[in-house]
């Protein structure tokens, strides 16, 4: 145990010093088929400007960076407890009046408010068409897996099966797909809102109930295959879904009530405010839901699922619910996302967008609903900037590296993610005391 | 099977790969009586109640469970659910609460386990969803006051001392409305005040409730001053059966416990 | 209908032999990946979600060293041995060095704090996302092919079908690597520890077994299997950064095909999916093909989640 290179502090130099690497060689140039070793000698090598001083290379600026680390990580070690300790007391009485529950009710009201007022202080484009496409479609998107990961615990990888299902209900029942409608009736895309979500919840009921009998990682990677069948069929079924290339000419919504006529165009604003109403709804009846007995008998589930089958709840049957109403508002995102672009195209649904999805809820707080839409909010907010106004040699799909990224780092430093459900943060402090079964209920030691 | 009997065990062989956990078990539980199964650690208690509830099948053999209302099922090939619905209820070794909710929750779901759920109901919150909850409520009340835990309502589960986590546990048991009770070493971990106020309480759930009691424990004071009849089980089989005073002058039994531990005391 | 089994069923008899050995290669390669996810299971009871890219590493790992070593020359012979070793000696070498950085990075902070399973899932998969895209960046998302290592010529016949040079060495080299596994498992003193911990870590840490220690040595052993791999999958299929996830995805069904936590089930799960995802190409069009072995996969999950073998890396092997 005395050789050298375990003392804790040549330990924690060494870790970061590797920490700085890595991002050295994430942030750093990219390669390319014609030079592959590019991008990692790139990464280390490549002169940047030192604090505008002088020219260095990349790996001296990490050096640098590497022992302020090392620095800020030893005084940390020493004088972390008092510094947390100092900021729990000035924080004690914001959290306490955050916690009430007038008061968390105004913000939500608050927060809509400046929602709906949003648009005017918008003007460009970009951003516009992100409201909608990249930000509010992927809050409802948040909330629905939220369900599935968060109140009832149970890993599914392949969410984006949901979000698919929505989307061709869509293109299904407005007359787009090579499949013709039920009834040969083109119908508006609002009609197709209730079809699409029941499809969804039908396919979460269909997926779900063969599935959900496995323990939580067998069920990861199944839902992780049935999301790979859905695309292969998406890409592969020409004669009913259009295949690889899609399909186009989805109509936008429209409303045509006696004198009234509104058709929603190709302007992104009226699409954002018809999104928001939903979120709103989805947010109320989903925190509802989480104080109901279904709520109630998720969380059993959840910590000791041998338990809450000896009070006579039926596991499968809730879980399955779960996949359900989770289905509900990623179908519901589907059609948003097919009316507003007009077209489906296999090549969206992919594991990238169910990870992407869960990184949103994992980075929130698992099981808390404002953490979802926050979550949802910040990320999406800070990726669609990356693409708006890249950093030198930023690529859009560098943003998986982050997003995979962050994932260990909210596991390591803050598991209950940023704005933690209660009974949550309580649950992973009681299974690192050793306390609740969660850990069992997950591996399913049973025999 | 009459309605006098609750569980009606018949040659019950219950094997994990190839170790047999029960072997050719055959027991009666008589409706309102409180019945005790004793043994060595090992012996297959555990594995009886988990075979009893639905959550081990037993390859051989007949359990069957009277409803009380002229009806019999069968537990094997039920799944634990089912058979809480039949009016089984249980608590375990160490206790499983659901640490991160409060006593009042951990109640309530037991109290609402059985009831009907409408998803739509639930998100709307619908005259009848507000009945039920309220019934459900009021029912929880009731079972902290019948236990002894009223005051400790809002507490996080976790937090109970161990005596409270048992009461805790028999409460959510009953909650679900059941005819029989299984208590799986109820003492377990409890001081002797504790223990004492424990054995009152489960004297009270069968007098007052009128639910029968099936315990396995090993505190033998306890045992003894508790139930009226018991079962030794020994090696996965039955080696004795009878009163507490035919138990504790059965030779298999001194032998059983002697033999295996090199105390004279139960425990 | 009739007439679409008969026809299939025409070209199952006729592409028989030529199925079933191309079948034995690719389970070969199953078959090694599947020990990763085995081992790793046994110890920690949980499935590493970054297996794939510990195999994706090993690939281009090979591949790099094997193109530098190469240049534009025209190995053969003796050569070509070298060549074959050299891939299968840094594909190993790469597999390990990022299985263990893995265990490093994702697992080992979470086993301090006694974290539930899921967050070593949630842990994994952002390690498995973070390695293939800063792969796809570094060396281009662009599929990469090997170098001629040798002649892919037919070296001997079974039955008529000519079996080529490729199988023969997928053969080899696995069955080297699978016997001298299994020795190790069975009989040195870190086999020995390997076992212990998979049968019951508190009890084999109370006997002196330094569990963070076999930890890192069942990550090592199960990354140098599946780093290999790679370089054997590679020479055909070729390198690319997301080229773990299909393989992977298989050699996770054959380990649950074979019995999880069993090192022998996993063998034999992966020859026997191997063959059978070779013979379904007579029946199934080629684009659904990852959809029959996928369907193995959820119904050995449904009706027989311990597998062929049963779970026993802690049992006596």
């Amino acid at each position: 145990m005395s050789r050298w290179w375990r003392r804790p502090s040549v330990v924690r130099l060494a870790s970061s010093v590797s920490v700085m690497a890595a991002v050295e060689l994430v942030t750093g140039p990219p390669g390319s088929n014609a030079a592959p070793m590019a991008g990692v000698s790139g990464s280390f090598a490549e002169k940047v400007s030192f604090f505008g001083l002088f020219a260095s290379p990349r790996w001296s600026v990490f050096l640098v960076y590497a022992l302020v680390l090392y620095g800020v990580w030893s005084l940390w070690l020493h004088r972390g407890r008092q510094i947390r300790n100092a900021a729990s007391v000035v924080l004690a009485r914001p959290r306490n009046i955050a916690q009430r529950g007038t008061i968390r009710w105004s913000a939500a009201v608050v927060l809509v408010v400046v929602a709906a007022l949003l648009p005017h202080f918008v003007s460009d484009p970009f951003w516009q068409t992100a409201m909608v496409e990249q930000i509010a479609v992927y809050v409802l998107l948040a909330l629905g897996l939220n369900v599935v990961v968060g109140f009832a615990g149970l890993l599914d990888l392949g969410f984006v099966a949901f979000y698919a299902v929505g989307a061709y209900a869509t293109a299904w029942v407005t007359g787009a797909l090579p499949l013709p409608p039920l009834f040969g009736v083109h119908l508006n895309p609002f009609f197709a809102i209730p079809i699409a979500i029941a499809l969804a919840m039908l396919a979460g009921v269909l997926l779900g109930t063969p599935t959900l009998r496995l323990r939580g990682d067998y069920l990861a990677i199944v839902t992780l295959g049935f999301g790979e069948i859905i695309f292969l069929f998406a890409n592969n079924l020409n004669g009913i879904t259009g295949g690889s290339a899609g399909t186009g000419q989805i109509p936008h919504f429209s409303i045509h009530l006696a004198s009234i006529k509104y058709v929603w165009g190709l302007a992104p604003v009226p699409y954002y405010y018809l999104t928001l109403a939903f979120v709103v709804l989805f947010v109320i009846a989903f925190s509802l839901l989480e104080h109901s007995r279904i709520g109630r008998a998720w969380t059993a589930i959840r910590e000791d699922e041998v338990a809450a089958e000896s009070l006579g709840i039926n596991p499968l049957k809730f879980k399955v619910m779960a996949f359900a109403i989770g289905a509900a508002s990623a179908g519901f995102a589907g059609v948003v996302t097919a009316a507003q672009t007009n077209f489906v195209n296999p090549s969206v649904f992919t594991l990238y967008f169910s990870i992407n999805i869960l990184v949103l809820v994992i980075f929130g707080g698992m099981g808390s609903i404002s953490g979802a839409v926050l979550g949802a909010i910040v990320i999406q907010t800070v990726s669609m900037y990356l693409i708006h106004t890249p950093p030198a040699g930023y690529q859009p799909q560098d943003l998986y590296i982050y997003l995979g990224a962050l994932l260990i780092v909210m596991m390591i430093f803050r598991p209950s993610g940023l704005l933690p459900s209660k009974r949550r943060r309580r649950e992973i402090g009681l299974a690192e005391a050793g306390e609740g079964h969660m850990d069992e209920v997950l591996t399913g030691d049973t025999p | 099977m009459s309605d006098d009997l609750i569980f009606s065990v018949k040659n019950v062989t219950l094997r994990f790969g190839g170790v047999v956990s029960l072997n050719d078990v055959s027991l009666e539980m008589r409706r309102g009586e409180i019945l005790a199964v004793i043994g060595p650690n090992g012996a297959g208690k555990t594995s009886l109640f988990n075979s009893l509830t639905g959550v081990y099948q037993p390859q051989e053999g007949q359990i069957l469970l009277s409803d009380g209302h002229g009806k019999t099922v069968s537990v094997i090939g039920r799944k634990a659910h089912r058979v809480s619905a039949m009016g089984v209820a249980r608590t375990f070794q160490a206790s499983r609460m659901f640490s991160a909710l409060t006593t009042f929750e951990n109640i309530k779901i037991g109290a609402e386990s059985h009831k009907g759920i409408g998803i739509l109901g639930a998100m709307l919150r619908g005259p009848r969803t507000r009945r039920g909850e309220h019934d459900s409520d009021a029912r929880t009340i009731e079972l902290l006051d019948f236990v002894g835990l009223r005051d400790k309502a809002n507490v996080i589960s976790s937090s109970l001392s161990y005596g409270d986590r048992r009461r805790l546990e028999i409460a959510r048991g009953l909650a679900t409305g059941p005819q029989v009770l299984l208590l799986d070493e109820p003492a377990a971990g409890t001081n002797p005040t504790e223990k004492l106020e424990l054995t009152e309480l489960i004297r009270k759930v069968r007098d007052v409730m009128g639910v029968s009691i099936l315990l396995i424990e090993h505190d033998m004071k306890l045992v003894m001053s508790l139930a009226e009849r018991l079962y030794v089980l020994n090696f996965g089989s039955v080696i004795a059966q009878g009163t507490p005073e035919e138990i504790r002058s059965n030779d298999a039994v001194i032998e059983a416990y002697l033999g295996s531990t090199t105390t004279t005391e139960g425990k | 209908m009739i007439n679409y089994f008969t026809s299939h069923f025409d070209t199952l008899r006729l592409e028989f032999w030529p199925l079933l050995v191309g079948g034995l290669a690719s389970g070969f390669i199953y078959a090694m990946v599947a020990i990763g996810y085995t081992l790793v299971y046994g110890v920690l009871r949980l499935i590493n979600f970054a297996h794939s890219e510990i195999f994706m590493s090993g690939g281009f790992a090979s591949y790099f060293v094997i193109r530098a070593v190469i240049g534009t020359s025209q190995p053969s012979g003796l050569e070509s041995i070298l060549l074959i070793g050299l891939g299968v000696v840094s594909g190993g070498a790469a597999g390990a060095l990022v299985a263990v950085l893995v265990e490093r990075v994702a697992y080992r902070p979470l086993r301090r704090r006694k974290a539930p399973a899921l967050a070593y899932l949630i842990s994994a998969i952002g390690a498995s996302y973070f390695l293939f895209n800063l792969a796809g960046k570094e060396f281009g998302r662009y599929l990469y092919a090997y170098p001629t290592i040798f002649v892919n010529h037919p070296v001997f016949t079974i039955f008529g079908a000519g079996v080529q040079m490729y199988y023969v060495v997928v053969a080899i080299a696995g069955v080297i690597m699978l016997i001298t596994l299994d020795r190790v498992v069975a009989k040195s003193k870190l086999g020995r520890s390997v076992r212990a911990v998979a049968q019951d870590a508190e009890t084999a840490s109370l006997m002196g077994v330094n569990i963070d220690r076999t930890i890192v040595v069942t990550f090592l052993i199960g990354g140098a299997l599946g780093g290999a791999a790679a370089f054997l999958y590679g020479i055909t299929s070729g390198v690319i950064y997301t080229m773990g996830f299909t393989p992977a995805l298989k050699a996770f069904t054959a380990a649950v095909l074979g019995g999880i936590g069993n090192i022998r089930g996993a063998v034999l799960g992966g020859l026997l999916l191997g063959v059978v995802e070779s013979l379904s190409v007579a029946f199934v069009q080629g684009s659904y093909i990852d959809v029959a072995a996928f369907t193995v996969l959820v119904l050995v999950l449904l009706f027989r989640p311990t597998g062929i073998l049963g779970e026993r890396l802690g049992r006596s092997a």
